[in-house]
């Protein structure tokens, strides 16, 4: 086989339909960009979950006096209604444990959050005094996702001021990194069909270009792999500078979207790093051929028949 | 080396066949009028041994192989063995002469050493030497044709196909085509040309196949356009 053909006509075909070659590389690297953003999100989701999902308590707080829960008429908690609640969360069989937490205890792990927040909310935090805080038990569950029977258990319990789990909290979050995920992939997922139909119009207009050629070729018993191979090129260096503008775009997002901004600003969750972002390019890299050099096999057989 | 037996050929979507229950037989390097008017079935005839086409009915044998039971990816192996010059010549444009010639050796692989021995041996057997580095837009038609002959045969097939090769050039010209087809012929090569030009066959004195409708009406060992005793 002679390759100094097959790049001489690659590289003329790529100089013919340049527009379209063009159209197809900016297209590529916008929606591999996206598939590689919605698995960036997925393996960050992953990561929160399995942080936040061996840690999730259940905190259940007693009545104070300026308590204004209904539970909480009588004002202060009473030992007998603490140990009602002790033993309803103790004899629970989805509890693993339960840590009661005094007013100090409480106080102290405000005080340690008061730190991280910044000055202006400072006097908020030196307002609040020992007294003003619950009591509370913190329950930790055999099976973190189920919560709901638990937290039913306890809730009517006169002394109960409220039931507090994370999975309230951290629920929203989760609904938005799958929708955030979800949406890249979709827009991704049109894109890439756009693709598609580019390689196609790309192969019929150097088809068309090149009909006497092929014409030719096809007489005198050139190979239809040999007559395929300028196609092929063409496509798969389309989808090469697709897939190298995109490993970049993710690469310096991970840079300086997770490593300059949130790893150093904020621990509350493990975040991604370099081996998931080389993962997810790995595998644009690999969807993005196959994405290219299926269509243009099928197409080309469609064009060239022999 | 060519053998058509009962082939049938309709095109799609169209009544009447292109070719109906022919039976022909092409020995090892004879030289093949094929005459007729236009429609009777010639082009259709060049394109099933080509495999351009396959029969609706009907098996068609070339150089021993049943062709239209041939895998896809054995037709260019058959195609090498065949060579083919049509009336418009087909040449590239913005290739010289010799690149044209070059071309059916490049596209099928053969190592640069022999496309550089062959392209002038073919070019001076065809009576183009010296012409090698001529764009085709400089030649003549007849030299054209020369071109494309060349081209054809620049790979020695055993089996040369010409479609109308002489139905864009003046007499005399064709006279020299016809001269140098013959000259291909004593090669051993087998020629089959589909053709119109009555004075040509006549003066040659080849077998002729005379197609009418799609059907075989004759078959004349020296046979002339026109039937003769």
């Amino acid at each position: 086989m002679r390759l100094r053909y097959v790049f001489s006509e690659t590289g003329t075909g790529l100089r013919r339909n340049v527009s379209m070659t063009v159209a197809l590389v900016v297209t590529m690297f916008v929606s591999l960009t996206l598939v590689g953003m919605g698995l960036l999100l997925n393996t960050q989701a992953d990561k929160a979950e399995q942080r936040w999902g061996s840690r999730l308590q259940i905190t259940v707080y007693m009545c104070n006096d300026i308590s204004k829960s209904a539970n909480c008429a009588g004002g202060e908690v009473t030992g007998a209604q603490r140990s009602t609640i002790e033993d309803t969360l103790k004899t629970h069989p989805e509890v693993r444990s339960t840590d009661y937490r005094s007013k100090k205890t409480e106080y102290a792990a405000l005080q340690e959050l008061a730190k991280s927040q910044d000055s202006s909310r400072q006097d908020l935090y030196s307002a609040v005094k020992v007294e003003d805080m619950n009591t509370a038990y913190r329950v930790t569950l055999k099976d973190p996702q189920k919560y709901q029977g638990v937290e039913g258990a306890v809730r009517g319990l006169q002394g109960v001021d409220s039931v507090q789990d994370l999975h309230q909290i951290l629920s929203p979050i989760y609904a938005f990194l799958s929708a955030m995920k979800w949406g890249a992939i979709g827009i991704a997922v049109f894109l890439l069909i756009a693709a598609v139909l580019e390689i196609g119009n790309t192969i019929r207009l150097t088809a068309f270009a090149r009909r006497r050629e092929i014409g030719i070729m096809r007489l005198v018993g050139a190979s239809s792999l040999y007559i395929q191979l300028p196609f092929l090129m063409e496509t798969l260096v389309a989808a090469l500078v697709g897939v190298a503008l995109s490993g970049v775009a993710i690469a310096l997002f991970t840079y300086l979207v997770v490593y300059r901004l949130l790893r150093e600003n904020s621990e509350v969750v493990a975040w991604i790093g370099w081996a998931d972002a080389g993962q997810a390019i790995g595998l644009i890299a690999v969807l993005g051929i196959v994405l290219t050099l299926i269509p243009t096999l099928v197409l080309t057989r469609k064009y060239l028949k022999v | 080396m060519i053998r058509f037996e009962n082939v049938t050929s309709v095109y799609a979507q169209q009544q009447r066949a292109a070719l109906e229950d022919v039976n022909v037989d092409i020995d090892k390097g004879e030289f093949v009028f094929l005459v007729g008017a236009s429609g009777s079935g010639k082009s259709t005839f060049l394109r099933l041994v080509l495999r351009e086409n396959r029969p609706t009915q009907g098996r068609v044998y070339v150089a021993g192989k049943e062709i239209n039971r041939l895998a896809s990816w054995k037709i260019p192996s058959l195609r090498r063995d065949i060579g083919t010059v049509f009336q418009d010549f087909r040449l590239l444009p913005n290739k010289t002469v010799a690149e044209n010639v070059a071309f059916t050796l490049q596209v099928i692989g053969k190592p640069r050493g022999t496309i550089n021995r062959a392209v002038p041996e073919t070019l001076e057997l065809v009576g183009l030497e010296g012409k090698g580095q001529r764009m085709p837009d400089q030649l003549s038609g007849g030299e054209q044709q020369r071109v494309a002959i060349a081209r054809a045969f620049v790979n020695r097939p055993m089996i040369l196909i010409a479609d109308e090769p002489t139905g864009n050039l003046d007499p005399n010209t064709s006279v020299g085509i016809m001269k140098l087809l013959d000259r291909i012929n004593r090669t051993g090569t087998t020629v089959v040309m589909a053709t119109h030009d009555a004075g040509i066959v006549d003066q040659m004195r080849k077998r002729v196949i005379e197609l009418d409708q799609g059907r075989v009406t004759r078959d004349q060992a020296r046979g002339g356009y026109g039937y003769q005793h």
